[in-house]
């Protein structure tokens, strides 16, 4: 049998107001490697709050946030935009691509802004064939439709290999055959040893995607835990940013 | 970092276009403010310098402007007789009398110079003097040579080079460093060789025969004082001479150096106003787009952009855009400062040097690191406030393509 696979980010009791108004309460969860954590929810429930906060882009009123056993809260601001550029991959709610930059450079942006564009430029290449993009590598973001644009937004969040993918309502406006796709493409990652966080009311993906936890006015309501598959390999890689990349 | 810069630059390249052509016209007028002020100073300077004269002594009849007689290069025969040089030595508080003869070539027949030259014959002392401020400068000239202003025969010619006056065939000795005076469009040439040249030339026969020998004349003495505060005595001694006309030379710089103040006051404040409005368009230029793309400099941070890294970023921009404006807009001044150089050259109605190879690269390389800095200045704000952003704020957004 598996052991339990690494945490890599942990939330504990974790609030969060804007002024009087409680957004999420006492809200804990683990994620762990090679993991699909679900947060379902409706509209206003508080699923991009708690991933926000997942993804050290928001500090909690109350409680902890753990990356890797570390506290968040004792990390410097660069220590954070480090974790935000290697730890995590993003794919927002709309593709968020920036216009000026091609579609190459935009999956080259995580590395553009740690100023690795150069050694990562293969990588670029190989996760935009693996995603049917290569033929509009050059392309500027206003020239791709926007199924295209959501992979070009995948193959970002991909391109540094970070232990966890935050994925926001990533099927969003996308048509039954293309968000088939993406999913498709989501769900896989965990076997290949990422973590990912799905924040959806897409009930269809929620169901495929499994270990549903669910929001509702700022309180989480956790499924029943089978136990965890260990992936190969990516617990090792988790552990080392910290020894390594924030050293 | 640099490749976002220059992506975000060229990517909108209209707006990038108008603030660099904004920016240009900026540093252009400026750096032909700063030529043309350094130019009219230097000018002045040694005018002074080349005149070394306290007062200039001319005949009463001499229907001569002073700012012309001791700036400006065109030829004026007024004579008056030789024994004024023995008289004003003689009086007391006059340490030196340099006499001037003033004639005029008609053509100047190596190289054009649209019209008449005035021809000055120079005593020996004069030569000497001349001789210790320009670098190729000798003491002393043979009969058949003579010293030009810079602004005659062009740049090609050298000493040894024949010249033909009125007739006569004449070697350069040497040419003058510009002076920005009268001096830049004269010849020099010792007094008998202006003297025999001037008897015997047809075109001027009709002036002796009014004037008298031309052996016996002058057109004007510069005189040197023991002790400036003497001055007024000195020239109240002179005009006792009688027949004579007295130009102060420190009234006239005074008078020049003050008309100079108020040119140079229009040129600075429009300089100042320059720089101030560089920085105020380039301010809300920044401010502008700090603004408009705050989606995107909050993707930047949500995707592991930090403060520094994101202040780096927007002053980067602001610094490329104004350096790249800077560079196009040196070209641009050095055109305007030429054209406006070429246009009071014609006139002569000031006296200017133009500034040298390193005043000019130092000038370009200020206006660079100026506008460097007003740059920087102008988006250490906005970037700031940039800096200052939530990354979260991403979350909450649309596309920002």
């Amino acid at each position: 049998m598996n052991a339990p696979s690494q945490i890599l980010l942990e939330a504990a009791h974790v609030s969060r107001k804007y002024g009087t108004e409680t957004i999420l309460d006492d809200v804990s969860l683990t994620v762990r490697a090679g993991e699909t954590l679900t947060i379902v929810g409706p509209s206003g429930s508080g699923k991009t709050t708690i991933l926000a906060l997942l993804a050290l882009l928001l500090q909690p009123t109350s409680g902890q946030i753990l990356v890797a056993g570390r506290d968040a809260a004792s990390l410097s601001d660069a220590e954070r935009s480090r974790l935000r550029n290697i730890f995590y991959g993003f794919i927002f709610q709309t593709a968020q691509l920036v216009g000026s930059l091609s579609v190459l450079d935009n999956v080259l942006l995580p590395a553009l802004l740690a100023g690795q564009a150069r050694e990562k430029r293969m990588v670029a290449r190989e996760l935009l064939e693996q995603l049917g993009l290569t033929a509009r590598a050059a392309f500027l973001p206003h020239q791709l439709s926007l199924g295209q644009k959501r992979r070009v937004a995948l193959a970002r969040a991909l391109l540094l290999r970070p232990a966890v993918i935050l994925a926001d309502e990533p099927t969003n406006d996308l048509d039954a055959r293309r968000a088939a796709q993406i999913a498709d493409f989501l769900l896989g990652l965990p076997a290949a040893g990422y973590a990912l966080v799905l924040v959806t009311h897409d009930t269809q993906l929620a169901e495929r995607a499994g270990n549903r936890w669910h929001i509702h006015e700022g309180k989480v309501t956790p499924p029943a835990r089978l136990p965890a598959t260990r992936p190969s390999g990516r617990e090792e890689l988790v552990l080392n940013i910290f020894e390594n990349e924030l050293s | 970092m640099l490749r976002l810069i220059s992506n975000s630059l060229l990517c909108r390249r209209w707006h990038s276009l108008a603030t660099l052509v904004g920016v240009a016209f900026g540093v252009g007028l400026l750096l032909a403010v700063f030529l043309l002020y350094r130019g009219f100073e230097q000018g002045l300077e040694r005018g002074r310098q080349r005149l070394g004269a306290d007062l200039l002594v001319v005949p009463s009849n001499a229907t001569v402007d002073p700012d012309k007689a001791l700036f400006a290069g065109s030829p004026l025969n007024v004579y008056m007789d030789r024994k004024v040089v023995d008289k004003a030595m003689r009086i007391p508080g006059v340490r030196r009398v340099d006499a001037q003869f003033f004639t005029q070539s008609f053509r100047l027949e190596c190289c054009s110079v649209g019209a008449e030259t005035r021809l000055i014959g120079v005593e020996s002392q004069m030569i000497r003097r001349l001789a210790e401020m320009s670098p190729l400068g000798r003491e002393t000239l043979e009969p058949d040579e003579v010293i030009v202003g810079s602004e005659l025969l062009g740049g090609a010619s050298r000493p040894g080079s024949l010249i033909e006056l009125l007739g006569d065939i004449f070697r350069l000795g040497y040419r003058l460093e510009p002076t920005g005076t009268a001096l830049d469009y004269s010849i020099l040439m010792p007094m008998n060789s202006a003297y025999d040249l001037a008897a015997k030339s047809e075109p001027l026969k009709a002036v002796w025969k009014d004037a008298g020998d031309p052996h016996q004349l002058v057109s004007a003495l510069l005189v040197e004082v023991d002790d400036s505060q003497h001055i007024n005595e000195v020239g109240r001694a002179l005009e006792d001479l009688g027949s004579l006309k007295i130009i102060r030379a420190a009234d006239t710089f005074q008078r020049l150096k003050r008309l100079m103040n108020a040119f140079v006051f229009v040129l600075a404040a429009a300089g100042v106003l320059t720089a101030v409005g560089g920085i105020a368009y380039l301010l809300g230029h920044f401010s502008s787009v700090a603004w408009d793309r705050k989606g995107e400099w909050a993707l930047y941070r949500a995707l592991g952009a930090t403060k520094p890294g994101m202040v780096q970023l927007v002053v980067g921009e602001a610094v490329a855009l104004a350096l790249s404006g800077a560079v196009v807009g040196l070209p641009l001044g050095y055109a305007l400062y030429r054209l406006a150089f070429t246009r009071l050259a014609a006139q002569n109605a000031f006296p200017f040097v133009a500034p040298g190879n390193g005043l000019l690269a130092a000038a370009a390389v200020g206006a660079l690191a100026l506008y460097s800095l007003i740059g920087f200045l102008s988006a250490a704000v906005p970037a700031l406030r940039v800096a200052q952003l939530e990354p979260a704020l991403t979350m909450a957004q649309g596309d920002v393509d």
